[in-house]
């Protein structure tokens, strides 16, 4: 940017503090005078003209890109505190207090769950059906059965409808169809229903419906079947004859029609009653209210609940939802709260270059551990760790397919059998020799997905020098390294039967047969190779300076990861105290990603977030749905993949939608932003302020008068889009004017719009 | 006119198939009604990312070799569509059997990136930026392709359009392109038919933003937010029998078919679809690959449908980054291969015919005696439908260091 076009308002509205800030900064200065540490020599140059004003601009640059964005108060902290000081401790986050955040993640239990304790409260249906069918036992727990009873009876009505899809439908159809490939579904739910009517004499359903006012919409399956009412008549429904089956599911189908009405009545009752009440329900009224959940409309049923309350009903509609939901919300509210940033980042980083698919499987059982116990204690840690780690962990191997790989001519493979007797597998020959030719057994063979993707994403990458031969015997190296009972949740397991025998060739090097240990023999090998080394520098320097960063700064960072053993840490402290790290050509180079946007605009206006979800359906219609990116390659993290049409539209009307309140569970007092209730001849006041406090007072010219001329004429550009009328009604546009109702396109810019406008302009879009 | 002469051939083949189907622009163009000028032509092409399984998709079920290397995961001959009595498609593909049997649908068999890449990332990167093995290429082939190609008869914002939150990088480039996720949120501050005051403010703030890629993006952003306020393409009902699927695909073309029936001038579109990438339990005529597939033909056979008389005028090509191993993996599952299989629909098609070479599928007929081998670039394909369709004849534009002369083409247009 150039800076003909920028105002600068620093240390305008917060002099003593860059004062204090310049003090320190000079007393760090001499410190480090002192100890004369010959390294720090590059960065004194750089800072040598220091000056508040200076150091404050380092504290923006530092704060863009250690954090999630600056916090209203944040720059005149870090200011103070002395910016390299700051740094230091965020890259020791062990030394941050956090207890913020912790009490607003306190209610999302998931995150404190293991994988095994998942899969026991929020059952996917392999689970539901065990238990339908006797295998596993009915919880005790009230609030779980509840959870089980539901998804039990929607197991059976499925079953249920299964079955009806093939016998020929009991109640002949009543009257004539209209032809096309839906027709007969059509025909059968009219006459359930119309049984259902004939089991209740004094409704029918759809007149239930009117009667009480209900909208018709909140029951998907009614007004999804609701005849119109000239066919019901034509289908008399009293002459129907039914199978006991099919009374049952009729009688089933109209305690869901009430209990749907009951659950319309509770909304008023206290949450605490509320939940009770849903507690004490029948089997099929909780059916139907689990129901009544669906499409995200149970919000408003469990306000005020307490966050197990919250949780179980929810769970009642979407149990494995839940450890998706509690996941977006954690990663968002340390993104938004956190005193430990820089880990939060890293933490962030480093999911993304490992990055797993919340959509595969059994998945999300593992997400909440794999990013828990695996990522965040060493995302500041030794890169061979974290891979060793990642490689080791049931999110991993089940994602790169890892725990179904098995050695061609391993034990499994060869059919041999798991417990051949006193003497091992191959002896003495009690059994007939291993026969090639024999045939093999399904499911027994090399899957070489987790093998490539180590070496092209996880360590060397795609130009890393490796060949096809390469990945096939990395595949063969990690046959073995599998998972005890995915779909339990259990952990880690090395299984020798699944392992190839025999010595392996990876990148010229002859790995000699030692099972698990061969694996770790590879890891380590990659993990210390140059060629890591520089790939996990490019994409740290990518993080945090810019998409294409000088080659020189890589270098350097790659010869600290490599002398320093892959020390995360220490790689970073190159980075930060490199000259390009602090160059003014890549301040602002990095166009934030969604999550980064909305976490810092969240961040920028103070916002007090209840509900963290809606800001993560938002970063999603961005196109970064969190934990589900797909390909292993993760999210990009270059401007081209954020910027379009479509991702712009959106960040300016979650912009606008934010600072006016708009965005469920969170709120932003945009008056306050702007520094108290702006009068109209403010308004120039309350824009500088709020640049102040959004933008560090770095607002281009074009924004400021952007913005300004929509403060100092808003009638006027009212007038020029309503079509048809020209410039000779702007006076009776002007007398309407303050008749306008809020919301009205031609209300003068009040605080919330201008926050808007500034959180959805250029500058804000950049970091 | 070529086409015309090509639609009485073509009744022929209607009149066995029946009229379900038939875009009217057929049978009116039988009786001589075809409209004269202003016609726009379009290209839309459509990525399967992850790397589909061509083998599975079009079956070669006369190969006994396919049958030997897939003993769990094959698809059986007797469920297989039968094209011409050596490839057949995958029973998920249903829908595309009746725009073969009206020779709106071709297929190209063993063709892809010649690249040796199986790295998603790299081999997707080259087809999108079209030039296979060169990574510093900055912009995507289908921008690169608007450059030379003659205008449409108005100028539109709407000219290169991709359906989904971001612009690919095959759209990448110095040619305006839009990326539209849901065309009810394309706009600022709400769908009131006025602009707002934010979305003028906004609207001047990127204009002249000194940030170069904010700038081009903004610009083009309001351009297309105003010409589609100006439209008001409305509540939007697809023509009857087009019933696109659930599904980003189905919704990223029935949006496309519905800016394209405004009249918005679109001329190149891109969408994808992923879900491919099936190392496990990939499944045979059911399973992973059969229920991607069904959403994949079925959102483009809704698409068909639903532009009707526009098809005349409309190509469509699928690709993918490259094939699956020629041999199950032990997983029931497939890894990454090299040449795949790639659809061409659309009026000018001549369709019902397997185009290409094939290459074989015996040990020593596969590429790293694994993979199908490739015996067309995808640049062949892609180039006839640029210079032949579009009318861009500057090929060495749009795909620098490559000879796509025009006798390379395999005359899938007529």
């Amino acid at each position: 940017m150039r800076s003909s076009l920028r105002r600068s308002s620093l240390g305008r509205s917060n002099f003593g503090r860059s004062s204090l800030g310049a003090k320190l900064a000079l007393f760090l200065l001499c410190l480090s005078l002192a100890f004369a540490v010959p390294q720090l020599l590059a960065k004194k140059k750089e800072k040598a003209p220091d000056s508040g004003a200076n150091e404050q601009k380092r504290a923006v640059q530092a704060l863009n890109r250690l954090t999630f964005g600056p916090r209203p108060g944040d720059i005149q902290q870090v200011t103070a505190m002395g910016v390299d000081r700051w740094i230091e401790l965020q890259l020791h986050p062990e030394k941050i207090p956090d207890n913020a955040v912790e009490a607003r993640l306190a209610p999302l239990r998931t995150l404190r769950m293991s994988s095994k304790e998942l899969v026991d409260n929020f059952p996917d249906n392999g689970v539901i059906k065990q238990v339908k069918d006797g295998k596993r036992p009915m919880p005790s727990d009230p609030a779980k059965r509840a959870v089980y009873q539901v998804q039990i009876a929607r197991l059976e009505e499925k079953q249920q409808q299964k079955n009806d899809r093939v016998e020929p439908a009991a109640a002949p159809a009543p009257a004539p169809v209209p032809t096309g490939p839906a027709a007969s579904d059509t025909a059968k739910t009219e006459a359930e229903l119309a049984a259902a009517a004939a089991a209740s004499p004094d409704s029918t359903p759809g007149m239930a419906a009117d009667g009480n006012g209900m909208n018709p919409t909140s029951s998907s399956s009614m007004s999804a079947s609701n005849p119109p009412a000239n066919e019901m008549a034509a289908a008399p429904p009293a002459k129907v004859k039914l199978s006991p089956a099919d009374e049952a599911e009729a009688r089933r189908r109209e305690d869901r029609l009430y209990a749907d009405l009951k659950v319309q009545g509770l909304i008023d009752l206290p949450p605490d009653q509320r939940y009770k009440k849903v507690m004490a329900m029948s089997s099929d009224e909780q059916v139907a209210f689990a129901d009544s959940l669906r499409g995200g409309k149970g919000q408003d049923f469990v306000a005020g609940m307490d966050p197990k309350q919250k949780e179980t009903l929810m769970a009642m509609n979407n149990p494995q939802g839940i450890v998706h939901d509690e996941l977006m919300q954690g990663k968002l509210l340390r993104a938004i709260y956190s005193d430990r940033q820089l880990e939060q980042v890293m933490t962030d980083f480093w999911f993304n270059h490992f990055n797993v698919f919340v959509g595969k499987g059994p998945e999300r059982l593992f997400l909440t551990a794999y990013e828990q116990d695996v990522i965040r204690p060493r995302a500041l840690g030794k890169f061979e760790d974290l891979l060793m780690a990642t490689a080791k962990s049931p999110a991993m191997l089940f994602y790169l397919d890892n725990w179904m790989s098995v050695g061609p001519n391993s034990m499994q493979a060869l059919g041999i059998p798991a417990h051949p007797g006193p003497y091992g597998p191959y002896g003495p020959r009690r059994f007939p020799p291993p026969n090639p030719n024999a045939k093999r057994k399904q499911n027994s063979g090399l899957n070489e997905n987790y093998g490539r993707e180590l070496l092209e994403l996880h360590t060397l990458s795609v130009n890393g020098g490796y060949s096809q031969r390469d990945v096939t015997e990395v595949a063969k190296v990690f046959t073995g390294w599998t998972i005890e009972k995915p779909y339990e949740g259990l952990g880690f397991k090395y299984d020798p039967r699944m392992h190839e025998p025999g010595p392996k060739f990876v990148l010229g090097h002859r790995i000699k047969p030692k099972g698990e240990d061969e694996g770790k023999e590879v890891l380590h090998m990659l993990a210390t190779s140059p060629q890591t080394a520089h790939f996990i520098s490019l994409k740290l320097a990518q993080r945090f300076v810019s998409d294409d960063p000088p080659a020189a700064l890589v270098d350097r960072m790659a010869k600290t990861f490599q002398k320093k053993k892959g020390d995360i840490r220490e790689v970073l402290t190159t980075l930060f105290q490199s000259p390009e790290f602090w160059a003014a050509d890549t301040y602002r180079a990095k166009v934030k990603t969604p999550l980064e946007f909305v976490a810092s605009a969240v961040r920028a206006t103070g916002a007090d977030v209840d509900d963290a979800l809606p800001l993560a359906r938002q970063i999603g219609n961005m196109g970064m749905p969190l934990y589900s990116a797909q390909p292993p390659t993760g999210y990009s993290m270059k401007a081209d993949t954020w910027v379009s049409s479509s991702a712009l539209l959106n960040r300016m009307n979650f912009a606008l939608g934010l600072t006016a309140g708009r965005v469920r569970g969170v709120k932003v007092d945009a008056v306050q932003l702007a520094g108290g209730p702006p009068q109209p001849a403010d308004a120039a006041v309350a824009l500088s302020t709020m640049e102040a406090k959004l933008l560090a007072g770095d607002v281009s010219q074009q924004t400021h008068d952007s913005i300004m001329a929509q403060i100092e004429a808003p009638a006027k550009s009212a007038a020029a889009n309503q079509p048809g009328k020209g410039p000779q009604d702007q006076g009776s546009q002007d007398k309407r004017a303050p008749q306008r109702k809020p919301g009205d396109v031609a209300r003068p810019p009040d605080a919330s719009t201008i926050a808007g406008l500034l959180l959805g302009s250029p500058e804000f879009q950049k970091r | 006119m070529s086409i015309t002469r090509r639609i009485f051939l073509r009744n022929s083949a209607l009149a066995v198939v029946g009229t379900a189907a038939v875009p009217s622009f057929l049978t009116r163009a039988a009786f001589g009604a075809v409209e004269a000028g202003g016609r726009n032509k379009r290209l839309v092409v459509i990525f399967q990312r992850g790397a589909a399984d061509g083998l599975n998709i079009v079956v070669p079920h006369a190969e006994p070799q396919y049958y030997a290397m897939r003993p769990s995961i094959n698809i059986p001959r007797k469920s297989v569509i039968d094209l011409n009595g050596f490839f057949g498609l995958h029973p998920s593909l249903a829908p595309f059997q009746p725009l073969w049997q009206q020779k709106h649908l071709a297929i190209v068999h063993a063709a892809g990136s010649p690249d040796t890449t199986r790295s998603h990332f790299d081999a997707q990167d080259f087809m999108e930026t079209g030039t296979p093995g060169v990574k510093a290429t900055d912009d995507g082939w289908l921008n690169r392709s608007l450059h030379s190609m003659p205008r449409a008869a108005q100028d539109s914002a709407f000219r290169a359009i991709a359906l989904g939150p971001s612009l690919p990088r095959i759209l990448g480039g110095s040619e305006p392109a839009v990326a539209m996720n849901n065309i009810n949120d394309f706009s600022v501050g709400g769908k009131n038919p006025k602009a707002s005051p934010a979305a003028t403010a906004f609207e001047a703030m990127y204009d002249h933003s000194s940030d170069s890629v904010l700038h081009g993006t903004g610009a083009e952003t309001f351009d297309a937010v105003k010409m589609l306020k100006a439209a008001d393409p409305g509540k939007y009902t697809p023509a009857p029998g087009a019933n696109y699927p659930k599904g980003r695909l189905g919704d990223g073309l029935r949006q496309l078919a519905q800016l394209i029936k405004a009249n918005l001038g679109v001329q190149v579109a891109f969408s994808d679809i992923s879900g491919w990438d099936h190392h496990v339990n990939e499944g045979a005529t059911e399973g992973q690959l059969a229920n991607v597939l069904t959403e994949f033909s079925q959102s483009i056979a809704a698409f068909w449908t639903d532009l009707g008389d526009l098809g005349e005028d409309t190509v469509v090509v699928t690709m993918s980054e490259f094939g699956r191993t020629a041999r199950e993996n032990g997983n029931r599952g497939t890894d990454h291969g090299h040449a795949n299989v790639m659809f061409v629909l659309g009026g000018p098609v001549k369709g019902g015919k397997v185009y290409g070479r094939w290459p074989g599928l015996d040990q020593s007929q596969l590429y790293e005696g694994r993979d199908l081998a490739l015996t067309t670039d995808f640049r062949q394909v892609i180039g006839e439908a640029v210079a032949r369709h579009m009318g861009n004849k500057n090929l060495a534009q749009v795909f620098p260091g490559y000879d796509n002369q025009p006798g390379k083409f395999l005359r899938v247009l007529g």
